[in-house]
Order: structure tokens, then sequence, then C-alpha cells
């Protein structure tokens, strides 16, 4: 294998159990989004839009559909004859196996992979979210500020900042100490889980961290609270631009929505930087004579019959006669039957609505409706 | 039955009747139904009628066929063992007759040698169709026939089946036969072979005017037609692009149309078949139109029975019309401004 300036460790076995059933039996960053991607094609293109060719995808909760998805990474340019996609799942050892017992142990166990490239730096990421970044940027501003490591950062609303990792950092951005969830945030520059390391120092925190039993190997719980410990140059690199962490139905369904707004700043209509995707083959979509549809994304092999607003329609939709779609998100291949009526809701991939089906959200509580099956039958029944 | 026929394409044909839209590429590449090019339906036929080895024979303004099907990565094509071929014509001033000319294929004899497959399709390119070309080979076998003339209603579809080593022996012999390509053999009754014909029922369009390419086209947003074409287990394939899903904006509305990914439209669609990318301005009304890839279309255009080619703008304001009967073309690349047409 030749050397690698700069090698992507991407985290994507998470299992995003706030999706409730959609990532029942697939992994969080297999979740369709967007009418037709999968959150994991954010990341993915963003490495190939930044010239990065080598990245491991750690898989390890429901691996089936994101393997199958990835396959040799031709959607995103990534199968290449020297690095490119490579699917890392957990392994057993002579003496036990190891499953992935935190971010830090993931890429602990996978460090002959990385010796494998002999990287300088190793860009650590997460597929569960959706922006566009070029991570060349970062790493310029790394090398720059001569940084151990370098943890991309966002300003997060004040009121929100309990909820994430914060930094609290000086002047020239450099991490004088780092916050998990704090009950009184003393500034609102919230981890992205983008972080990049000097090779060296990563390989030696990941063992340090290793023999340690008292650890729970998290990069944020523990590597880099480690790190500054023993005064290390942690640097943050403000980020500026959409990103969304779509770990709740509500926010996968905001997220959804946010491509409908002309002042939304993830455009994917922009060619230079293409979010690419596996492309399933299906004919243009189809609208009716007695069709609507207004406000909306809408992808290829849809037929429309009825009236479509505000909403996000994945390939291969079926809107029945007389079926009304407000504010909804529709996954791949859902059938809808004839007068139907969907508002403020989920529908995941193939499922079923039968003629007839009447949900929406109740003005009260504003809550997001994510179908299930049960609910068809509870009705039906 | 796996891999038992090569599928040979004729991408040479030239029809001067469609001449506007085949200035800037070969009549295989001209784009049909929003994202598709004439030659994806022969193609993807074959390939789904587990053909797995196809020669293109092509000729004109090849560079946005070579283009579109590149490895054949798209059928499924880009195999270690047979595969896609191509095999431009050596001989540029060499008009032939019909379907499957014998010199040209006569250059590239090689192919058929190296072949193992038994039986040889050979096909136009510009018929728009979704067939399965099996039952045609077990006709042919079972009923012993020489030459197999896929027809419908009586008419030939210029499709021929034929063992590969008679195919051979048609093109070493072609200067003391004076046969030029599989027509003259079929028409010709000076000699032993046994012709048969296969009816084909299914839709079958042969696209050979502006006329029938904007019939055919308009015809798509019937219901039947569309489903007949598009078969969810006999797709056609074609090349894939990285658009997003279409977004419509407010005041947007779409009726009876086709459209493709990564378009943005504003105004009003109807009867309408809209390729990838395309962009129509708010006020704008598109009617009984086939707009081609990433043609934008200002704001307050009205726009009725044109086909637009790739790459035009449509300044704002812009009145455009054709009549069904004879719809206007507009050439690729070109700009159309408010001012030309007042």
């Amino acid at each position: 294998m030749g050397k690698k300036k700069c090698v992507a460790m991407l985290l994507a076995g998470g299992k995003g159990s706030r999706l409730s059933s959609l990532t029942k039996s697939l992994a969080k960053p297999a979740v369709p989004f967007g009418g037709k991607y999968r959150i994991i094609d954010f990341t993915l293109s963003n490495c190939t839009n930044s010239g990065i060719d080598t990245v491991g995808v750690l898989t390890q909760y429901q691996p089936l559909v994101l393997n199958s998805y990835i396959g040799i990474g031709s959607a995103w340019d990534l199968d290449r004859k020297n690095g490119g996609v490579t699917v890392l799942p957990p392994y057993s050892e002579s003496s036990e196996v190891k499953w992935y017992t935190g971010t830090a142990s993931a890429i602990y166990q996978n460090l002959n992979y990385l010796k494998q490239y002999d990287p300088e730096y190793v860009l650590i990421l997460s597929g569960d979210h959706i922006y566009k970044m070029n991570y060349e940027l970062m790493l310029e501003y790394h090398v720059e500020k001569g940084a151990d490591a370098t943890i991309s950062v966002i300003e997060v609303p004040w009121p929100e900042a309990s909820r994430f990792g914060i930094m609290n950092t000086s002047e020239d951005m450099r991490v004088a100490e780092f916050d998990e969830k704090p009950a009184f945030p003393k500034n609102n520059l919230a981890s992205m889980g983008i972080y990049i390391f000097n090779w060296p120092v990563l390989k030696e925190y990941l063992e340090m961290d290793d023999r340690n039993p008292e650890s729970s190997h998290d990069f944020g719980k523990d590597i880099i609270p480690l790190m500054l410990d023993e005064n290390k140059k942690l640097f943050a690199y403000p980020f500026n631009g959409y990103w969304k962490d779509v770990g709740t139905v509500k926010s996968l369904w905001e997220a959804n929505m946010d491509l409908l707004d002309d002042e939304c700043e993830l455009n994917l209509f922009d060619h230079d930087w293409r979010i690419y995707s596996v492309n399933p083959n299906h004919p243009p979509q189809y609208i009716s004579p007695e069709a609507e549809v207004a406000e909306s994304l809408i992808n290829e092999g849809c037929t429309i019959e009825g009236e479509v607003e505000k909403s996000v329609l994945f390939q291969g939709v079926l809107v029945g006669k007389g079926s009304v779609i407000r504010e909804s998100v529709i996954m791949p291949d859902a059938i809808i039957g004839e007068n139907v009526y969907i508002e403020k809701a989920i529908v995941p991939s193939g499922m079923k609505i039968p003629d007839g089906f009447v949900i929406s959200s109740s003005e009260e509580t504003d809550e997001i409706i994510l179908i299930t099956q049960e609910m068809i039958q509870g009705i039906c029944s | 039955m796996k891999n038992r026929m090569l599928g040979v394409i004729d991408a040479t044909t030239y029809h001067e009747d469609l001449e506007e839209l085949t200035v800037h590429r070969s009549l295989a590449a001209v784009p049909f139904a929003g994202r598709y090019r004439l030659i994806d339906f022969v193609l993807s036929n074959m390939v789904n009628s587990d053909i797995e080895s196809v020669a293109i024979f092509p000729k004109y303004q090849y560079r946005s066929l070579m283009d579109h099907l590149g490895s054949g990565k798209n059928w499924d094509l880009n195999r270690k063992r047979d595969g896609l071929f191509f095999f431009p014509s050596p001989l540029l001033d060499s008009p032939s007759k019909g379907i499957g000319s014998f010199n040209h294929f006569g250059a590239n004899l090689d192919y058929f040698y190296r072949s193992k497959q038994e039986y040889a399709l050979i096909s136009n390119c510009f018929t728009v169709f979704n067939m399965d070309f099996r039952p045609v080979l077990e006709r042919h076998i079972n009923t012993g026939c020489d030459i197999t003339v896929v027809r419908q209603d009586g008419r030939s579809l210029e499709m021929y089946l034929v063992k590969t080593s008679l195919l051979i022996n048609l093109i070493e012999t072609r200067n003391e036969t004076g046969y030029t390509c599989m027509s003259d053999v079929v028409t010709d009754i000076h000699h032993s072979y046994t012709i048969c014909n296969y009816e084909y029922t299914g839709l079958a369009v042969m696209i050979d005017s502006i006329d029938a390419y904007f019939a055919a086209s308009i015809s798509l947003l019937e219901p039947q037609a569309w489903k007949t074409i598009f078969k969810r287990s006999q797709p056609v394939y074609t090349k894939v692009k990285d658009e997003p899903p279409t977004r419509y904006i407010k005041g947007a509305s779409a009726h009876n149309s086709m459209i493709a990914n990564g378009c943005m439209i504003e105004g009003v669609v109807e009867n309408s078949i809209i390729s990838r990318g395309v962009k129509i301005g708010r006020g704008s009304v598109v009617k009984n139109c086939i707009i081609m890839q990433k043609s934008q279309i200002g704001e307050n255009c009205v726009l009725d029975s044109v086909i637009l080619d790739k790459d035009v703008k449509v300044e704002s304001g812009t009145k455009i019309e054709g009549t069904h009967n004879m719809p206007l073309v507009i050439r690729k690349g070109t700009i159309q401004g408010a001012l030309m047409n007042s």
C-alpha cells in the first residue's frame, strides 16, 4: 500500500436509537435522507470532494444495508487501486471477539489498517450528520496551527449548548477545556465529532487509552480530556454552514423540510460540491393530469396521482388518486393508496398505506408521526 | 439459454428527417424520455435477454455516444470476458441501404470469429421498445430457420437473428453474392436460406422523423404506454447522473408530465417531457414540449409544441410556439431572446 497524507476513519456503527423503528434493521448512517440519499452520502461525498481517497468505514450495528450500499465505493468515486473505501467490521482475535466498545476503541482495533498507509494525519468522522465541509481546509488549518489535534466546532444557540460537547477556547482558538454536556456552559462552540490527529499522537493516545481499564474508550470523554491534561496542542476549527445531527424523528423531518426552504444553506444543486449516492435506475417521475405538486422535492421513479405539498418523496413512491400528502417525508418505494391523508409524518421505506388512511399530528403536540405497521393495522382492523 | 447470442447494434443510421437533432450527435445518442438516449432501449433489451457480449458499430458523430456508453458499466457490460465492444467505421463514405452493413462488419470480422456465442442478433439503434429477445431465439431454434426477422404488423423492425457462422459466411462472400446487408438477403428470393418472421405484438416505435420522435415522446404520457416501456422487471438502463431530486418551488405546478431529476420548476408544466437539470422560471408556461438536458427557461415565457435541444437558453419573456403537427425544434446550445420573436 502506498503512503497517504491523510486517511479518513468514518464511524458508522451507531444505532441511532432515538430514530425508533427507522433504525430497527439498519444503522443510522444508512437512514434515507433528502429524497434520494442516505445520511452517510454527505460524509463520503465530502471526503471525495475534499480529495481524500482513503476511507475506512467502521461498522457494527445492523451493517447489512450499509455494507451493500457502500459496496466498493464506486458511487463516490472511491473504488481505487491504492486506498478507496474499506469497510472495517469488528473481528475476533485468537483469544476473544472484540466489539467496538466506544469510538476510540473502534479506531484502536483498526490501527493495522492505518499502519499500512503510514499517513501523516488521520481524520475521524461520524456518519451521522448532514453537512457539506471541505476537510482540506480544516487540514490546512491544522498544519498552520502546528496542532497535535484539531476539532471542528460550530456555534450553537446558547440554550442548546448543554446538549453538546462544548470547547472552551482561548483567543487563538486553542482548546483550554472540554465540557461534555455541561449544565452551565461557558461557551457555545460545540464539537461536531470531526477530528484531525497527527498520526503518531493518535497512535500513542489510543494505545494509552486501551491500557486504561477505567476508560470508556470514547474520543470526547477520554482521549480529548487526556490530551488536554497532558498539555497537548488542541485547536478548535470553526465551521460556518449547515450542520445537522439528524438523531431524532423530529430532527430528521426538520432537516428534510430545510431542503424546501429557499434560505437554506444546504444546496443540493451545487455542481461544484455534488452529493453523490448510489443511483437506482428509475424512469423520470410521472405527474398525472389530476395531480397537484407544490413546494416539494420529488425523486425519479415516483408516480403522483394525488396532491403533494411541502413534502420530500424518495424514488419509487406511488401516490394514489385523491390522496393528500402535506409536510411529510415519504421514503423509497412506499405505496400510498387512494384517498389517503398524511400530514407531518414520515412514511418508512416500502410501507403500503391502505386506501382511506388518515393521519396528522395534533395541533397541540406538533409532534412528527413516524408511521408504523401497527398504526396501519390498528386503524384497519 | 444464457449467453447464447451476440448483440450487434448498427449505430450508423442517419435519417435526414431528424437532421435538426443529429447535427451534434448520432441517431443512437438522441435523447429520449427525459433521461435516456435511443440506444438505451435496444441495449437494455439485449442485456435483459441474457446477452453478455454487445458490439456497437457507429459512424457519424459518435463522441456523445461513446461518452454515454463509457465502459458499459451502467448496463453491467464492463466484464472481463465479453462485455461491450465499439467498432467505429473505418470507411466514412460507404452509404449502406439497410441495417448491418456487411462491409462494416467485414472490417471487424475478428470479433465474430473470436466470439463463442452461437447466434447473433443484429438490430437498429433507433427503436423505442421493451422486448425480451429470448422467445425469438427459442422460436428460431425450434423452427430451424436460417434467418428470423422481427416484424410488427408485417413491417420489418430491422432486427435479425442468425447463426454467427452464417453471418460470417454472408460477410465473407459479400463480393460474390452482392449482398450488402441483412435486408438484401431477406428480400432476395434467389437463395436457399429459410427466412422466418417473428411477429412482435408489444409497443415498438421506430424513430425516423421529427414527427415520429415528437409523437412517440408525448405518447409516453399515456400510463398504458409508459408501463409497457418502463417495467420494473425489465428496466431500461442508462448513464446515471448524480442529480438531486427535482424541486418544485412555490407557485410551480405540473400536470400530465414526465420529469427527470435535477430540475427546478417554478412555472407551469403541462403535457411535457422534461430532462435532467432543466430550469423553468417563475410565470413561465411549458405545454406539449420536450425539453432536453440543462436547458434554462427564464421567467414569463410561453412554450407550446417545442422541442428544445440540450443547453438552450430561453430569455425571460420569450414566446415560442409550434403546432402539434409541426413542432418547432430549437438547436442545441442556442439562445432564444424575447426580441427575436417579437
